[in-house]
């Protein structure tokens, strides 16, 4: 079973990483379940051709009790299953508790054990602000964390904070640090900065994105890059992404 | 429905359920809340505190520690209260505030346990669940560390399960069931959770069959039905009823069945309409119902207990007091708590019958113990009097 957690600064990626990841798993043969971890409730846009789906959380909103699995999840290009927690306007509410109860919703209802699921994807937004953003590092949930960040100084700050969050949670049995993504923005000093991070919290560099219109261009068409323009060299660094995960994390538990 | 109580209380809560399951049973019991509330759950909600010691703390979660989500000091101080008093257990639960901050019990219970050498519970309530289901949550979390790999030496041999003040009242009712019990023959192993111990609970797998008296007694019945193949009984042995459940009792010790013997009352449409926990509830519309010949019918507002219930009672996921107030209106008679009179209609017949979930202390002293002795001697069956509720 692979259960990786993608965070990271908000901006960097982490969406286009997650979902282009999820795809090539899934051509691999894996049976995937992204889970989007955000109130703009849109990780998996660019696996279903641009449409949105009706988050858990909104679906608690409407019906309730009454809200089953099925009403919440939809199946993606190439057969990623997909979902949203979803979580209140900006200005109001609490997000953080909102994605806990949306997790624990899909927890209740064995989506992995119903659906023969292998790979869960949880896309976090931004940074571990509170404690329901560390509910996908939880036990039970991942089992590593992935993130995604440039040479940019922000960027590295908000990588840094993460993984000191990892870091802290040891002892706890929760999620332990996988690596680091690097989408390129192609600053000086980039591979030295993300080196250095790496590093700092003895983690490995899996993949390195190039800065390319072809991500944009196929998200435009409602799609992901690996799906879009398979010919594409970003493409295969996502593809390349995608066989690190696996060779790394596929053997635990299976 | 919209889940709104005006006019009468609300049920206890999930934190007040796990600290009355664990009240006697030599742990320590930590709630997360702010100074003060121990007030909440432990003398508003627990009729033994003024007699009996027992080990139930406060974290005396603070503004500050709330937003820095500082845990350290939470861990130092159970650490501390843990090596003067040597529980022999530790349960951690919570309340609104940190359900809200979304605070990891299993992971705080885990670096307890190995600060301490002692077994921590991690035990998520929320403070927003009903009693029953932070009751449940407590044994079925202590069933599964402490319970022995024993089995029934006799067919004879029964546990109690389910029981707490907060469904029972403080009226020697589980003696009343340990003397009824034994009197027919039957040894009483274990009771769950009134005058029980740690030692009691180990052995619980040593009966031929459970007898679920509450409905947060289920979780239990069920964990120790998939491990030791137990079956469990719904109901609680008042009135004439008793003799139903004792027979009951006998046939799934048998037989391996569960049965649910207070599901046998009329349901749907009867005359009298019995508000309350399910198990206690139908228990007491059978009982009702040979000591008057008039059918009754259950309405249990506590989402737990389905078992127990009859086709046409009504089982709600929340509590709601317009909803209350409309099935109150379609009774011939009505047996509930006295808190529940505001939303009853002037001139229906009312049987106060106190619930301490439901009314804490208030009617404490009134609510009578009805094992296995007609129900005549405890009330007024004729149902003469009305009340003075609002039309």
């Amino acid at each position: 079973m692979i259960k990786l957690a993608i965070y990271g600064k908000g901006g960097i990626g982490k969406s286009t990483v997650c979902a282009n990841l999820a795809f090539c798993l899934a051509q691999a043969g894996r049976r995937v379940l992204q889970i989007g971890c955000d109130p703009k409730a849109d990780s998996t846009i660019a696996l279903r051709g641009g449409e949105r789906l009706l988050s858990v959380l909104e679906g608690m909103r409407q019906k309730g009790l009454s809200l089953a699995a099925d009403d919440v999840l939809r199946v993606g290009a190439g057969g990623v299953l997909c979902a949203e927690t979803g979580g209140p306007v900006p200005g109001m509410g609490c997000a953080g508790r909102g994605i806990a109860a949306a997790l624990e919703f899909l927890e209740k209802q064995d989506v992995c054990g119903r659906f023969g699921i292998d790979t869960v994807l949880y896309d976090v937004l931004g940074d571990v602000v509170c404690g329901g953003f560390a509910v996908p590092m939880r036990k039970g949930f991942a089992r590593h964390v992935l993130i995604v960040t440039s040479g940019e100084s922000m960027a590295v700050y908000a990588a840094a904070n993460i993984a000191m969050a990892v870091r802290n949670f040891r002892g706890r049995g929760y999620a332990v640090m996988g690596g680091f993504v690097v989408n390129r923005r192609d600053v000086p000093d980039e591979d030295e900065r993300v080196n250095t991070l790496a590093a700092d919290f003895d983690a490995p560099v899996l993949a390195e994105m190039e800065r390319s219109s072809a991500v944009q261009d196929a998200e435009r068409l409602g799609r992901t890059v690996t799906e879009a323009f398979p010919d594409s060299p970003v493409a295969g660094q996502f593809r390349a992404l995608a066989d690190a995960v696996r060779t790394r994390f596929a053997a635990e538990g299976e | 429905m919209r889940n709104t109580a005006c006019s009468i209380p609300t049920y206890a809560s999930d934190t007040s359920g796990v600290c009355s399951a664990l009240y006697e049973l030599g742990g320590m019991t930590v709630v997360h809340d702010s100074s003060g509330c121990n007030s909440t759950y432990s003398t508003f909600d627990e009729p033994r505190w003024y007699d009996r010691e027992s080990l139930i703390f406060i974290t005396g979660l603070t503004e500050a520690e709330a937003i820095f989500g500082r845990e350290d000091r939470l861990l130092d101080d159970v650490a501390a209260a843990a090596a003067e008093f040597s529980p022999a257990f530790i349960a951690l639960c919570g309340s609104p505030m940190p359900f809200i901050l979304g605070t990891d019990y299993a992971a705080l219970a885990g670096e307890l346990e190995e600060r301490c050498g002692l077994p921590v519970l991690g035990l998520p309530t929320t403070g927003i669940r009903t009693y029953l289901s932070g009751a449940d949550l407590a044994w079925t979390a202590l069933l599964q560390r402490f319970c022995d790999d024993v089995r029934p030496a006799s067919a004879v041999t029964i546990n109690i399960l389910g029981a707490t003040p907060l469904d029972l009242g403080l009226n020697g009712s589980v003696d009343s069931m340990k003397a009824f019990f034994e009197g027919r023959g039957i040894t009483v192993n274990a009771c769950l959770a009134m005058g029980g111990s740690l030692a009691e609970l180990r052995r619980l797998g040593a009966a031929a069959a459970n007898l679920v008296v509450a409905s947060s007694g289920i979780g239990p019945a069920l964990y120790l039905k998939r491990r030791f193949g137990t079956p469990f009984v719904a109901g609680q042995p008042i009135g004439l009823f008793a003799e139903d459940v004792l027979a009951a009792l006998v046939r799934a010790a048998e037989s391996g069945t569960d049965m649910s013997p207070c599901s046998a009352h009329h349901g749907g449409e009867g005359d009298i309409l019995v508000a309350g926990e399910a198990v206690a509830a139908a228990s007491l519309a059978c009982a009702l119902e040979r000591e008057t010949g008039r059918a009754c019918r259950v309405f249990c507002p506590l989402g737990r207990g389905g078992e127990a219930l009859a086709a046409g009672d009504v089982l709600l996921d929340a509590e709601d007091e317009e909803r209350a107030a409309e099935l109150f209106a379609g009774a011939g008679a009505i047996v509930a708590d006295p808190l529940y009179r505001p939303v009853c209609p002037k001139g229906t017949p009312f049987l106060p019958l106190g619930h301490v979930a439901f009314s804490g202390r208030c009617h404490l002293g009134t609510i009578p113990d009805m094992t296995a002795r007609p129900l005549a001697e405890a009330f007024d069956l004729s149902f003469g009097k009305s009340h003075g509720g609002k039309a």
